[in-house]
């Protein structure tokens, strides 16, 4: 039977952009030209990687989020994937992790699924706990953080490297996994697979597809709310340390106010 | 780096796929860069990774048909995989020839057995065909090559004579494909065929032209004195060589043109980057309009210039080889000046720096008159659009 792999991607503004606060304190997505978020690309690279090993697999990519983030899905099936799941809501601007993971969990039970792959974090929101969310949600094993992934006889097995030593860690499928942007770099998208993109079927939900519940979502559904946010203040001008014979001792002296030795 | 935006970003001028090449090849371009390409120069070897890798995505086969490898695109496509890499600082020049010309040719008018024995290669970048056609003493005009073919009695095939200059990249290219003429038997009067001559074919004999030019990919003589060729030699039709000729020279000045708006944009780019950072005194000298106005002014001429492509392309592929044209050489002109004119306007925004090493502009300075020059000189289209576009009396 062929091995079902659902990719959730988000779509983000350009990380190399002027990212902005909108007045609302969520992203602003109008301030700069969004995107595949970066660490999204490797879940979806790991996924094409299992497939191809696999004798027989289907790749959906799932995202959630507003009309261009269709932009996302265009690129993950570009990059290889079968086929696309978008979930879009006007409800659903503002959404929270909380929210976010409960749409996802949704959203790949529907499309089916025997493995999960996500990337390690989102390059605006950050918080990186979606995958352990999500897993929770779906009442399956997450094996998250992996720099190396494969698939076979029904279980999932992978590295996960720490500070102080590297872990090899397996789940049996169901199950999620995430990968870091150690996996291995994305492929670009061939032109074959730029052709093939737009043929490819992309299936539009929003939440009444989905029986969720529009107050469990959104800015006022949310967990937690962003109080405030100010840009961050511009680097100030470094010390130089002229080195005049004393120069070591003065780069030491620095160094020790500074706490780094 | 900085890669300046452009209107052709808005969905309503390029299609999805077209928007979603530009951005694939720009990565790829990006991750190569402009310090891949000088190494590459420096150590006198060729961008044969990026090449490979680029052709591998489909990228450097994009025009060519889909039964052989290709990506079923045309020229559209293609002349955005140049601009693309250029852009980035790594232009391969080679495209301008093998898939654009050489593929463009073979694709519409070689034998079955030469698209077979060619094409796929093309496509998959395996294989590379240069061109050759200006000679010492005709230039770029067709009407006045000397180089001839006559029959070989004794073997049923040819023998070609005559001499070529300014061939780019024949020691890296399994075939050039060489614009000759043979005698019409009717007639007795000669006109232009097209020939492939393998590179390791006997008496066929090229020496490198000592260059300024910054680019891996070398200039060359050729000296052919009765080089022995077999019969299938002859590309398509020995009848028909002479639209079979045109049929390649479009798609050369609009990749041509594409190949000045990338070095133009990637100019304009590290020049804007520059401004932006540079402070002398208080501001950042891109707040001076001595610096800026200059930089605007480069952008709006490679926009139009880019825009003068497109169209150019959108004919040829749209098979309209006359209206194609007119707007590749007006295309190639107007990219040639916008291309010279941003290189140097780069270069004085960085001062000293311009011509530094570490910044890597100033070999660009050589590098953006290629554009001015071939593969027909500037007033040669201005002669073409005088007469061809005005209706004005023939100036030769």
């Amino acid at each position: 039977m062929s091995l079902r792999i659902v990719v959730a991607v988000k779509y983000v503004p350009d990380a190399t952009g002027d990212r902005h606060f909108a007045d609302d304190l969520t992203t602003d997505r109008d301030a700069v030209d969004g995107l595949l978020s970066e660490l999204d690309e490797y879940a979806v690279e790991q996924a094409l990687q299992i497939a191809e090993a696999a004798d027989d697999a289907e790749i959906t990519v799932l995202t959630v989020g507003p009309a261009d983030a269709k932009d996302a899905l265009r690129k993950a099936l570009s990059m290889g994937a079968d086929k696309a799941v978008h979930v879009e809501d006007d409800a659903l601007h503002g959404t929270d992790v909380m929210g976010t993971s409960l749409v996802l969990a949704k959203a790949i039970e529907h499309a089916g699924f025997d493995l999960v792959v996500t990337g390690m974090a989102s390059t605006d929101g950050t918080a990186g706990v979606v995958p352990a969310l999500l897993a929770e949600r779906l009442g399956i094993p997450q094996v998250t953080l992996l720099s190396e992934v494969a698939v076979s006889g029904g279980k999932v097995t992978g590295r996960r490297d720490g500070d102080a030593a590297s872990e090899q860690v397996e789940a049996s499928l169901p199950a999620l996994v995430s990968v870091t942007d150690q996996s291995g770099e994305a492929r670009y998208p061939s032109f074959k697979g730029i052709m093939a993109a737009k043929k490819k079927p992309v299936e539009a939900l929003d939440l009444s597809d989905l029986g969720i519940d529009a107050a469990d979502v959104g800015l006022a559904g949310a967990w937690t709310a962003v109080q405030e946010a100010a840009a961050r203040p511009a680097r100030s001008a470094g010390t130089i340390v002229k080195d005049e014979g004393e120069g070591g001792k003065q780069l030491a002296a620095f160094l020790a106010e500074h706490k780094f030795i | 780096m900085t890669t300046t935006g452009s209107t052709f970003d808005s969905a309503l001028l390029e299609t999805e796929e077209r928007r979603a090449l530009r951005k694939a090849v720009g990565a790829l371009g990006r991750r190569y860069g402009r310090d891949y390409f000088t190494a590459a120069v420096r150590e006198g070897r060729q961008t044969d990774e990026l090449w490979q890798e680029a052709a591998s995505l489909g990228y450097l086969g994009v025009n060519l048909p889909e039964e052989y490898g290709g990506g079923g695109g045309g020229l559209a496509e293609l002349s955005i995989v140049l601009e693309e890499l250029g852009a980035a600082g790594c232009p391969l020049l080679l495209l301008v020839v093998s898939p654009a010309i050489c593929g463009t040719v073979l694709a519409r008018f070689g034998t079955d057995a030469q698209r077979q024995r060619w094409l796929p290669g093309l496509a998959d970048g395996s294989l590379r065909i240069a061109f050759g056609i200006t000679e010492p003493d005709a230039g770029s005009n067709s009407h006045r090559i000397t180089t001839t073919a006559r029959r070989d009695p004794a073997t049923g095939g040819w023998l070609l004579t005559g001499r070529k200059v300014f061939v780019s990249g024949v020691d890296i290219a399994d075939a050039t494909l060489i614009v000759g003429r043979t005698e019409d038997a009717r007639t007795g009067k000669l006109k232009p065929c097209l020939f492939l001559v393998e590179r390791d074919t006997p008496g066929f004999d090229f020496r490198q032209i000592d260059m300024e030019l910054s680019a891996p990919e070398k200039q060359f003589q050729l000296f052919l004195d009765d080089v022995a060729l077999p019969a299938d030699a002859l590309v398509g039709d020995e009848d028909a060589g002479l639209l079979q000729l045109f049929a390649g020279l479009n798609p050369e000045r609009v990749m041509t043109a594409a190949f000045s708006v990338g070095m133009g944009r990637y100019a304009v780019g590290r020049a804007v980057d520059y401004a932006r950072t540079r402070q002398v005194w208080s501001a950042p000298i891109g707040g001076h309009q001595a610096i800026a106005h200059p930089l605007a002014q480069a952008h709006i001429e490679l926009e139009l210039a880019r825009l003068m492509t497109q169209k150019a392309a959108y004919l040829y592929d749209a098979g309209d080889d006359m209206g194609a044209g007119e707007a590749a050489n007006m295309a190639k002109y107007a990219a040639a000046e916008a291309c010279a004119k941003a290189v140097d306007q780069a270069v004085h925004t960085l001062g000293g720096n311009g011509l530094t090493a570490e910044y890597g502009l100033a070999s660009l300075l050589t590098a953006s008159r290629v554009g001015r020059i071939a593969p027909v000189s500037r007033e040669m289209i201005l002669n073409f659009v005088s007469h061809h576009s005005l209706g004005l009396p023939k100036s030769y």
